[in-house]
């Protein structure tokens, strides 16, 4: 037995010695502690809008589903947004409210069903029973997209699902599927094929037996796009989806591409499809519940790419009352005879939601965000607080505050600021480029923005201070053939020469001299392979030619910061290739990397800051239907490469950044939020902090401010502040109880905070913290015993008392630099200048923290605005008066009390005593005057106030001098001087009182055993 | 050897703690503040606090009752003001211009009669209060690995309806004692988001634990405000009058 504890202890303790050794490697929360992310939008363009949801009974409980920014809660009848699915797959398929707990039940089906090249992809069904606060997967983890919920009106536990299923490749998930028992276990009642799923699925309002389903056969590639073939249908199905008829009875010849399928609420046999097919595609009615069909419209608005938009919504009233998302949307009033247009907004409709009291109030879903009319359409407003803005790029300029570029997804191309005063509203944003926006890009010393729209139809050339721009784009010369740009074309700056410019196309195009000429340095770097250029035949049953699925094609570009002559180029079809002269040589050399399946798309390549033969780059193959995340290094120009992809990250991946300090610290973006690694890529951590799971297109990182800016495609331009402490960790800190992190200077800011114009449904994206950022670690949450923190000047004296953070992790305490308010003369009203403190002087401080018994220093600098133009002398002499002003304020506050001290003893003794009325009297009638003269004591804080005393005039001196920050007027001195006579005029009033009336108050209240008057001392009045 | 295993496999178990319940984790919870019995034989605390205003640090105090009483008083400028009183029928606050008693609006008076029975911690009795819980899962919080506790109190009225009253506890996996709570902000433009209170400085007083720093923010967003405690008095002696609104 002896033997077996010894051995137990040796076990043990070996065990013990291992994890006191084993590095700390910090996940998640631990490691990113209180760094948080500021979501910036903007909102003012919004993005596309996939499906918007009811409350059956409660008009103002409105659902709305986002095409990258998840879901969207209004309960105030669309004013107000709130984003209750941060943490999930932000791509949305369809959201449904069960009839029988619309208060808590909702479900949500993601992957969004609107397929077009840029769609994002789903990974299940979720429930929530709590109107949205929590949420559970319900399953369908691999459909990809899910296009319907149907839940019975008269029981919760049984739910139909459409799965529409995989855009990209085969699935065998795909068809009509139902639950009894709320979603535990699931059935399928119709499939699919391996590319045709359910793209509508609608419950009978009256017959919860009776379900009608279109199913759609679809795939997309990188380089097409096909609706339609025979498996296209709709079906029926009369007993709970047993048993499923095909309905087409006066539908056009077959194949079919997609059918959208509605019924009138108020009518179930009354029913709409809008069919897509090679003759006679339209919109067909039925009066018989599906038996027969009739053709009423083949319009443009109700035929136009059925792939982008099928949703056919019917007035809950009236069933003549038809609306159908289109490009515009259309409205019919006479049971889909004829339509006409929408009133004007955002192009592209996806959804319609009509009050479930009044038909007049209706909610749309467009490209551009959500619309509410109150006159059924005619005419609509913008909701201007849905930040779900899909970016495709961001970069950044070298102006303070920085300037964020970005193009988006059908809306073109902005730039805005990282800050302004009151926050970054919409008219911070400017547009600077048409149509989709992709790359926009700031000349590097020159006020001058290149953007483009989709392949590269236009490349602008914006000049900022003339307001004027010029086409730029490189054309093909005598013997070359046509260009083929991507729907995504890259443009890029170059590092090293501040007026060159590059574009792709199957060749990378170079200009010298800002796009006004150009020249090809290299022969057709992608594969060629004909047979992935056949776009112009690209849509199936409908030709569908937008460029959108142009390829073989360059997708990056990236110039070495260390050498010019060294330039990387990816492909869309897969190649890496790689000039180290500057364009004359070219050398492909994806073959070297490993475990990378051929032609899968190379969506970025990242040029090291540190040596010029390391690179990164970054696949995407979700357009083969691979979702796996692929980022490789190179060390030596491409000929080896490592993956430094882990278990840690989820979803394809589409673009890195490296540190511009720290090797080892890369951001990685992938279509399921932003992932970190402090160790090279040995470990990763998903980013969480205020970052919802949105999908990252691109990222950049601001060399000055060491802020990591993210370009989300759903939600909008997301800022992670400072990240530098990352860059300071290692096993050595991680090891310490505290450690603080070096500081830069902290620069106290003198920018006036006046503007907000926005009216209150506007977003604002919020600034970043002003304040100095004292940034620490502790390696345990302090949860036991006291812990506190103060900021002490050089000579130890304490000048600010702050909150600490107590987090496991990294914590943020931010300090305003401001010392104290002074304490200020009890009156009957505030004095509201009493409430400024003073601002600290630039130099030297320590922040010190104690934690239980233990005491930790950190030294920090502080330094006056650069960019003021105010000299130090002159801040001396702001700061002298201040502090004079402050001293004053404090005087008075202890003359006021003792003034009321002596009043109180006054009229004890009075009360004790009321034969000494007419001395003590005597005494209150002259120190009341008195008083009166020091502090207001009527009035009320707004307009009832009475006429300012001394305590405000002086209170009123301060709050001026002490905001400002130049030396103090002419006639501030003259008013110091006036108030400083006068409060001295007072003192020797008291003094003469007392000195009058005093002795015969103390006899009174001697003679009535009265404890004798004290007062404490003035510094002892202050400490309180 | 067989015996090494199963010896090691039994101090494996005490290292990672099994599934617990919700029962287990608050009985541990009240274990280590003091005991159920101890909390029980509180009729009402007095806090003084300061809260920090611009480096400023302001003096509070804070009084609650068993019977729903409570009170919550600042200093400023050597004028006192009461942000939030009631006294189990009328709820009343200063108006910050005129320094006049006024009294709280119809919804906010009847929520807080709602609201009673949260006091000295509405995980005590909680069955007998109509309350529920439910433990949620395990969910990181402050860096630290906590149990998220889903607290359901009586319902609210918010805008004029009934709503469901949810807090969510996390309480630190290691020693049981919550680290924050949640609620979602009902009405308004900030309607959606959360509020969370953050505990910490878990002090003594007369047997049992108290946080002796509770600070309020947004989740995720930088700026909030934090309590600083500096003495909690169990069962004073209270003249009921505090409580009254008085004209």
């Amino acid at each position: 037995m002896k033997k077996l504890s010894a051995l137990l202890s040796a076990v043990l303790l070996l065990t013990l010695s291992a994890w006191a050794q084993d590095p700390i490697v910090l996940k998640g929360n631990e490691l990113f502690g209180a760094i948080s992310a500021r979501q910036i939008g903007p909102a003012l363009m919004s993005g596309r809008i996939t499906d918007i949801a009811g409350h059956p009974t409660n008009n103002r409980v409105i659902y709305v589903g986002t095409a990258g920014g998840g879901v969207w809660k209004s309960s105030d009848g669309g004013l107000f947004f709130t984003s209750i699915f941060d943490d999930y797959n932000q791509s949305i398929g369809c959201i449904a409210i069960d009839p029988n707990k619309p208060d808590n039940v909702i479900w949500v089906g993601t992957g969004e069903t609107w397929t077009r090249n840029s769609v994002s992809y789903g990974d299940g069904l979720y429930k929530s029973t709590d109107g949205g606060s929590n949420w559970k997967k319900m399953g369908f983890e691999n459909s990809d997209r899910i296009s319907s919920i149907v839940i019975n009106p008269n029981n919760s536990d049984e739910v139909y699902v459409g799965v529409l299923g995989a855009l990209w490749g085969d699935s065998n998930e795909r068809g009509v599927y139902k639950t009894t028992d709320g979603g535990a276990t699931w059935e399928r009642l119709l499939a699919g094929t391996n590319n045709t799923g359910c793209s509508d699925l609608v419950m009978d309002p009256k017959d919860p037996n009776t379900l009608y389903a279109s199913f759609w056969e679809f795939r997309r590639t990188a380089y097409s796009f096909s609706s339609g073939g025979a498996n296209s249908a709709l079906y029926k199905s009369t007993d709970g989806g047993k048993n499923w008829v095909k309905i087409h009875k006066g539908f056009p010849a077959g194949p079919y591409g997609r059918i959208a399928f509605t019924l009138a609420p108020s009518n179930p046999s009354i029913q709409y499809a809008v069919v897509e097919a090679k003759e006679d595609k339209g919109l067909y009615r039925s009066d018989d519940a599906g038996a027969s069909w009739t053709k009423l419209n083949g319009d443009f608005g109700l035929t136009v790419r059925p792939f982008y938009f099928s949703r056919i919504v019917v007035d809950p009233r009236n069933p003549d009352v038809v609306y159908k998302g289109g490009l515009y949307g259309s409205v019919s009033l006479d049971g889909g005879k004829t339509f006409k247009n929408m009133g004007a907004m955002h192009a592209d409709i996806h959804d319609i939601w009509i009050d479930l009291n009044d038909s007049d109030r209706l909610y749309v879903g467009t490209d551009g965000g959500v619309y509410r009319s109150y006159n059924a359409g005619t005419t609509l407003e913008m909701v201007g607080n849905l930040p779900v803005s899909q970016f495709y790029h961001v970069s950044l300029d070298n102006e303070e505050p920085y300037n964020v570029y970005g193009g988006l997804q059908d809306n073109g191309s902005w730039y805005g600021p990282s800050s302004s005063p009151s926050g970054i509203e919409a008219r911070d944003w400017s547009s600077v480029g048409a149509g989709d926006g992709f790359r926009v890009l700031r000349h590097p010393t020159k006020k001058i923005i290149y953007s483009e729209m989709q392949g590269a139809e236009n490349i602008w050339r914006f000049d900022i201070e003339r307001n004027q721009t010029k086409v730029v784009k490189p054309f093909p010369t005598k013997g070359e053939p046509k260009y083929r740009f991507n729907w995504n074309a890259p443009i890029e700056l170059s590092p090293n020469q501040p007026d060159r410019l590059y574009v792709g196309s199957q060749f990378l195009m170079r200009s010298n001299d800002m796009g006004d000429n150009w020249e090809k340095i290299s022969p057709d770097l992608t594969t060629n392979d004909p047979a992935k250029q056949m776009q112009a035949n690209s849509g199936g049953i409908s030709v569908d030619n937008s460029g959108a699925e142009n390829h073989c094609t360059i997708f990056t570009i990236a110039e070495s910061p260390l050498d010019e002559n060294v330039i990387w180029v990816g492909t869309d079809d897969g190649n890496v290739q790689l000039t180290q002269n500057g364009g004359k040589t070219w050398t492909n050399v994806v073959a070297n990397i490993p475990e990378l399946p051929k032609n899968t798309w190379c969506y970025h390549i990242e040029a090291s800051n540190f040596d010029k033969g390391i690179a990164y780059a970054v696949f995407d193959g979700h357009t083969r239907n691979d979702m796996k995340p692929y980022a490789y290094k190179t060390t030596d120009f491409g000929k080896t490469w490592t993956s430094i992809i882990t278990p840690d990250v989820h979803g394809f991946a589409r673009n890195i950044q490296e540190d511009y300090v720290n090797q080892d610290l890369l951001f990685l973006g992938t279509e399921l939020g932003l992932f970190v690694t402090i160790d090279g890529g040995k470990n990763w951590s998903k980013f969480t902090n205020n970052m919802p799971a949105a999908s990252v297109h691109y990222l950049a990182l601001h060399p000055k401010t060491n802020d990591l800016v993210v370009a989300t495609h759903g939600r909008g331009i997301i800022i992670i502040d400072d990240i530098s402490p990352l860059r300071q960790i290692n096993q050595e800190v991680l090891q310490k109880e505290v450690h603080f992190f070096k500081s830069p200077t902290f620069v106290m800011s003198e920018q006036s905070s006046f503007g907000g114009t926005s009216t209150e449904t506007q977003y604002v994206g919020p600034n970043p913290n002003p304040n100095a950022k004292i940034v620490y670690y502790l390696k345990k949450r302090h949860t036991f015993g006291a812990m506190s923190m103060e900021v002490v000047d050089s000579e130890g004296n304490k000048v600010s008392v702050l909150d600490p953070g107590k987090q496991k992790g990294i914590n943020i305490v931010t300090w305003s630099y401001i010392t104290r308010m002074p304490k200020t003369a009890k009156g009957k009203t505030f004095a509201f200048g009493g409430f400024a403190a003073p601002r600290v002087p630039a130099g030297s401080y320590k922040v010190v923290m104690k934690k239980g018994k233990e005491t930790f220093e950190h030294p920090i600098e502080v330094s006056y605005d650069p960019q003021s133009l105010i000299p130090v002398e002159s801040r001396k002499l702001q700061q002298e008066m201040v502090q004079k002003l402050f001293d004053m304020t404090e005087s008075l506050a202890y003359t006021v009390h003792e003034v009321d001290a002596l009043i109180d003893y006054a009229n004890a003794a009075l009360a004790k005593d009321p034969k000494s009325a007419k001395t003590i009297n005597a005494f209150l009638k002259e120190i009341n005057t008195l008083k009166e003269g020091l502090v207001i004591t009527t009035g009320d804080n707004y307009v009832g106030s009475a006429e300012p005393q001394l305590r405000e005039k002086i209170s009123n001196l301060y709050s001026v001098v002490v905001s400002n920050y130049d030396k103090p007027s002419n006639t501030q001195y003259e008013n110091y001087e006036e108030l400083e006579t006068r409060y001295n005029k007072a003192l020797a009033d008291l003094g003469k009182i007392k000195t009058k009336h005093w002795k015969n108050i103390e006899k009174v209240a001697a003679a009535q055993q009265l404890t004798a008057f004290s007062l404490e001392s003035k510094e002892d009045f202050l400490k309180q | 050897m067989k015996k090494i295993v199963l010896l090691l496999s039994l101090v494996a178990t005490g290292l990672f703690a099994q599934a617990q319940t919700v029962e287990e984790i608050l009985n541990t919870y009240f274990e280590n503040v003091g005991g159920k019995e101890k909390l029980s034989t509180l009729n009402a605390t007095q806090m003084t606090a300061k809260v920090n205003v611009q480096g400023m640090e302001l003096p509070v105090e804070i009084v609650n009752t068993k019977d729903g009483k409570s009170l919550m008083k600042f200093q400023f400028q050597g004028k006192e003001l009461v942000q939030q009183a009631f006294d189990g029928e009328t709820a009343w606050a200063h108006n910050m211009m005129t320094m006049v008693a006024e009294k709280s609006d119809a919804e906010t008076t009847e929520n807080m009669k709602r609201e009673a029975g949260s006091f000295p911690d509405p995980f005590l009795n909680y069955q007998e209060k109509g309350f529920k819980v439910e433990l949620m899962g395990k969910e990181d919080m402050e860096g630290t690995p906590c149990f998220k506790v889903k607290l359901t109190k009586k319902p609210l009225m918010v805008d004029g309806q009934e709503q469901e009253n949810v807090v969510y506890y996390f309480f630190d996996a290691e020693n049981y004692v919550p680290l924050v709570a949640e609620t979602m902000i009902t009405s308004g433009p900030m309607k959606g988001k959360i509020s969370q209170q953050i505990f910490s400085d878990y002090q003594e007083v007369d047997g049992l634990y108290f946080p002796f720093s509770l600070s309020f923010q947004l989740k995720g967003e930088s700026g909030g405000q934090s309590l600083k405690v500096e003495s909690v008095m169990l069962n004073p002696e209270i003249d009921d009058s505090i409580f009254a609104f008085k004209e």
